[in-house]
């Protein structure tokens, strides 16, 4: 018999559980999800990480058609405006410093450089990918790996709500039952404890065996019906709110989600093929819902195409995300700000290790402790690399940057910045989503800089190392003026449909 | 003021194997640091210096170093291994291979692993190492260096070196001389530790010299001849590891030469032979609580047929906590002294060696910097320690030798892996990790450890289609290897050309 599954809730991470469940595991679990057209979803124009390709690859999804139909638009990295001091800015790539070919971090050469006092310039001009997002410029990576055109990554800006449907259309087709309308009740075994069925708001009951939750903040099953405790780190991330509102886009398409400090917090800029998303994410203890919203009306670029609408949340996760019979998936389980992109990614995580973890009717509690050890993983290291972009700054112009930037650390980060600081050293692990260059990235381009490098940098005589980051830098430059434009690229490769 | 300057002078401490292979990385990786090595020839208990078999790590090192194979292989009268047979470790079942690299092709949506144990479930007979390309040339006694592109079947096995120490050491001796290194034939009288810090501040030799330097390396094995000086602190991992007496054997060549040794369980520990174009090696390992010294000898000498080289040695299993404290940083056995199973003593003094290499901290050698290098290092030592303890724990076999370490108490992280593979064949990633998945699957499997339920994702195929092309992959194995040479045709062959 296989295992009946209910999914509440259609979002982004209802539709993306629904579609791999019932790709990968036909035999073994019946879907059906049910949501309510009247209860919006939190989408507001997605920027992802490189994962989403490796999702939707197993997923048999189109690239072309996939960006076609949610509008999609090539993503190099996330530029920082204004974090480490007002008027820095730099771009976190997907992808390397330098060509990939030295054993050591490329930074450990740049490092030497600077000590020694020589005009090494910005470590953004050592990434291909950041180089190409500054020009604009985007194409696909080699595959080569001695090509310098492969040592960037990418990933996509696509509209959410567009993104929903289009895997509805996928998970239907291949089997996942849907049913409209609110639930109203959830009904659990008085012994076990475990959600027997939940009830809609029609009478109807329906029945299962593994409840997801992807009901977003509101969390029906396992926040509330459950009473799973939640986990808070507003001490480390103070913002608890957002006002959104897109905006034409009338600048060049830029191959990049853009990060800008805002005086309480900071504001996204993601273009999108048909129109550019933009929010402030603001801390409520430090600047009003009025005055967020008037510093965010101001700052867009293009005219508005909607007004600006308010979302609350509280960063932290649950303490187990899989509870009983229910795991919880996305904004459910957890909430980390849209800082570095990483929602979309944690919802395809705990997505990929429901699908190898996934029960028998009978559940086993080694299945769901491993399930909540590895999700627990993903969201501490996610917590302490978006607190770094708080507390690396110089900024004290307003009470919330003097907060972030005198806050106690958890002892995890502060170890890692005190090794990062005495010799460019990155705690590595090879699980986990962000790696050598993004911490390297972050910390350079908010000013923390190492104050030694590793010795085996210092082997070649100096004058040899700064004539090769020379070259480095001019091949960088040169590969990337000879990428395509982002705009005309999209244009050839996923236009949206007109009129779609 | 704590000294920022560069290491310049670093005195390695041991005249074997492991002592020049770090003077060598060093010299080769960081030519501005002068070395000397004060040579002393190697205790009786360090058996990284006298074990043969080694791990694949060992090509990598010797890549990085700049060492042919041909000098390292057949100028020494060494060869090639590619796994080890292990018979009698469960009770009756059959002998299995333990060999590194790729079991089975990956097909369908999940490991292979998971497929081969979803058709033994369906009683299926072929055990795991049929589908192991190097198990089938240990069983034939073939050799060639993994070879073809990605999808090849002989793409993707790894194999070590079956070394003859007493030229090796020779090799290694002079490829360090070259490289640089300086050789100061004495023993250490005495270790001076300066008052004002702690540091090492010199050795006094027995040839009436002091050498000083800004670090030392020790590598004199077990007994840690300078580190020791510094702090006596042990972490003693008897109650993990049953065995705690080695006696070796020395006799002659096989007529036909096997590339992989062979690992029997006895009564009260197990045995080994090993054999290389200039010797067999053999080798007893057991708890001197079950079996005497005398009784092992005599043992030995019957199974072998050939003279203990020197009395039984005690081994004192456990680890140094801070291999690297202050100027002296401990390597290989005298930072972590494990039994000689799976052959793990030269790879651990490799890895500590890299790891110097990689993370070579500056004059004052701040604790942050050494705490990483030790956070590491114990991270790896654990998981060797369990991989080891696995072989013992998961044994059916009823003497009290057996029976006594069956019962002894499974560390967390060997817990968490029993658990979570007995549920559904899955293993957790580590960090640092010497074994790779397949490895734990060899001996797992090769144990008898079978997982209570299929996976999930191995039902989308049929169960049919599943044996055809397990039944594909396992002619196509038997068919690849028959044309092979010989190991010995092979080693001959590269004698020839290395004449030439």
């Amino acid at each position: 018999m296989p295992v009946r599954v209910v999914v509440v809730g259609g979002g982004t991470a209802g539709w993306m559980t629904a579609a791999a469940l019932a790709k990968l595991l036909p035999h073994r679990c019946t879907v059906h999800l049910v949501e309510s057209e009247t209860i919006g979803i939190v989408g507001v124009g997605e920027a992802t990480l490189p994962h989403i390709r490796a999702f939707n690859e197993r997923l048999g999804i189109s690239e072309a058609e996939f960006m076609s139909s949610t509008r999609a638009t090539f993503k190099l990295g996330i530029e920082f405006k204004n974090w480490g001091a007002i008027g820095d800015s730099y771009i976190h790539p997907f992808g390397t410093f330098g060509d990939g070919q030295s054993e050591i971090g490329f930074h450990h050469y740049w490092t030497r450089l600077r000590l020694a006092g020589r005009p090494v310039g910005s470590l953004d001009e050592y990434s291909m990918g950041v180089m190409a997002g500054r020009l604009n410029r985007f194409q696909l990576p080699e595959k080569d790996h001695e090509s310098i055109a492969s040592t960037f990554g990418y990933a996509y800006q696509f509209d959410a709500t567009l993104f929903a449907p289009f895997l509805r259309r996928l998970a239907e087709s291949m089997g996942a039952r849907r049913t409209e309308g609110r639930v109203v009740g959830v009904d659990r075994n008085g012994e076990s404890g475990d959600i027997e069925s939940i009830t809609m708001e029609s009478g109807e009951v329906i029945e299962g065996d593994l409840f997801v939750d992807c009901s977003g903040f509101i969390s029906l099953l396992l926040g509330k019906a459950l009473g799973e405790p939640f986990r808070d780190w507003s001490r480390w991330l103070p913002a608890d709110s957002a006002v959104a509102m897109p905006c034409r886009t009338e600048t060049s398409l830029t191959p990049y989600t853009s990060a800008i400090a805002m005086p309480s917090g900071w504001r996204w800029r993601i273009p999108l093929q048909h129109r550019t998303g933009n929010g402030y994410v603001y801390s409520s203890a430090f600047t009003s819902d009025e005055a967020a919203r008037d510093a965010l009306v101001d700052a867009v670029e293009g005219e508005p195409i909607a007004d600006p609408r308010v979302l609350r949340f509280v960063a932290g996760r649950r303490e187990r995300s899989w509870a009983h019979n229910c795991v919880a998936v996305g904004l459910a389980s957890g909430f980390l700000e849209p800082l570095e992109s990483t929602s979309i990614y944690l919802i395809q995580q705990a997505i990929t290790y429901l699908v190898e973890l996934f029960p028998e009717k009978r559940i086993s509690p080694v299945d769901r402790d491993e399930f909540n050890r590895l999700i627990d993983l993903e969201y501490d290291r996610i917590r302490d690399f978006l607190i770094l972009h708080y507390h690396a700054t110089t900024r004290s112009d307003t009470p919330f940057w003097d907060y972030v930037r005198t806050m106690d650390l958890p002892s995890t980060l502060s170890e890692k910045i005190d090794l990062f600081r005495r010799r460019g050293r990155i705690v590595k692990y090879r699980e986990g989503v962000f790696l050598e260059a993004s911490w390297v990235a972050v910390y350079i381009g908010q000013n923390i800089f190492p104050e030694g490098h590793d010795a085996r940098a210092g082997v070649l005589p100096i004058g040899e190392v700064a004539d090769r980051a020379e070259a480095l830098r001019s091949r960088i430059r040169a590969a990337a003026e000879a990428m395509p434009d982002h705009a005309a690229y999209i244009r050839s490769y996923c236009a949206m449909a007109e009129a779609a | 003021m704590p000294d920022s300057r560069p290491i310049r002078d670093v005195v390695v401490a041991g005249g074997g194997i492991v002592g020049w292979s770090a003077a060598a990385a060093l010299r080769r990786h960081l030519p501005n640091v002068g070395v000397t090595v004060i040579a002393d020839a190697p205790a009786p208990d360090a058996l990284a210096e006298r074990i043969g078999s080694t791990l694949p790590s060992i090509a990598a090192f010797h890549g990085d170093l700049g060492l042919s194979e041909m000098n390292a292989v057949a100028r020494t009268a060494s060869g090639y291994r590619v796994g080890t047979q292990f018979e009698g470790w469960a009770g009756n079942r059959p002998a299995y291979v333990h060999t590194y690299g790729e079991h089975g092709r990956p097909f369908g949506a999940t490991s292979f692993h998971l497929y081969w144990h979803r058709v033994r479930q369906a009683g299926g007979t072929a055990s795991f190492d049929t589908f192991s390309p190097a198990a089938e040339l240990a069983r034939m006694g073939r050799f060639v260096h993994p070879q073809g592109g990605p999808g090849s079947i002989l793409a993707s096995f790894e194999y070590g070196l079956q070394l003859n120490p007493a030229r090796y050491l020779d090799l290694m001796r002079a490829f360090a001389v070259h490289l640089g290194a300086r050789e100061h034939q004495a023993k250490i009288a005495q270790v001076d530790v300066r008052g004002e810090d702690g540091f090492v501040g010199g050795l006094r030799l027995d040839d009436g010299q002091v050498v000083t330097a800004d670090l030392f390396v020790d590598c004199t094995g077990p007994a840690a001849r300078i580190r020791s000086a510094l702090d006596a602190k042990f972490e003693d991992w008897s109650c993990y590891l049953p065995c705690d007496r080695v006696i070796l054997a020395e006799g002659t060549a096989p007529a036909s030469l096997p590339v992989m040794d062979s690992v029997v369980a006895m009564s009260s520990g197990w045995r080994w032979q090993a054999a290389s174009p200039a010797r067999t090696s053999h080798g007893l390992v057991y708890a001197s609580a079950h079996l005497s010294d005398s009784k092992a000898e005599r043992a030995l000498r019957v199974h072998s047929g050939a003279e203990p080289r020197g009395p039984a040695v005690a081994i004192r299993i456990g680890r140094r906590p801070d291999p690297w404290l202050r100027n002296c940083v401990a390597v290989g056995e005298a930072a972590v002294a494990l039994e000689p199973l799976e052959w793990t003593n030269l790879h651990v003094a490799h890895s500590a060696i890299d790891r110097i290499v990689a993370m070579m901290p500056d004059r004052e050698c701040a604790p942050i910097e050494l705490a990483e290098f030790n956070r590491q290092s114990a991270a790896e030592a654990e998981r060797i320690r369990d991989f080891l303890m696995l072989h013992y724990v998961t044994s059916d076999r009823r003497e009290p030798f057996w029976r006594d370490a069956a019962a002894m108490r499974i560390p967390d992280g060997l817990a968490h892996t029993l658990r979570l593979f007995r549920e559904r064949g899955r293993l957790p990633f580590q960090e640092e990790e010497t074994f790779a998945r397949d490895s734990w699957l060899s001996v797992l499997f090769g144990q008898g450890v079978l997982p209570h339920r299929a996976d999930p994702l191995t039902d989308a195929l049929p169960i049919a289609r599943i044996e055809a092309a397990m039944g594909q992959m396992r002619d196509s194995i038997r068919a690849m290897a028959s044309p092979l040479p010989t190991h010995a045709d092979y080693l001959g062959n590269m004698m020839r050309r290395a004449v030439r």
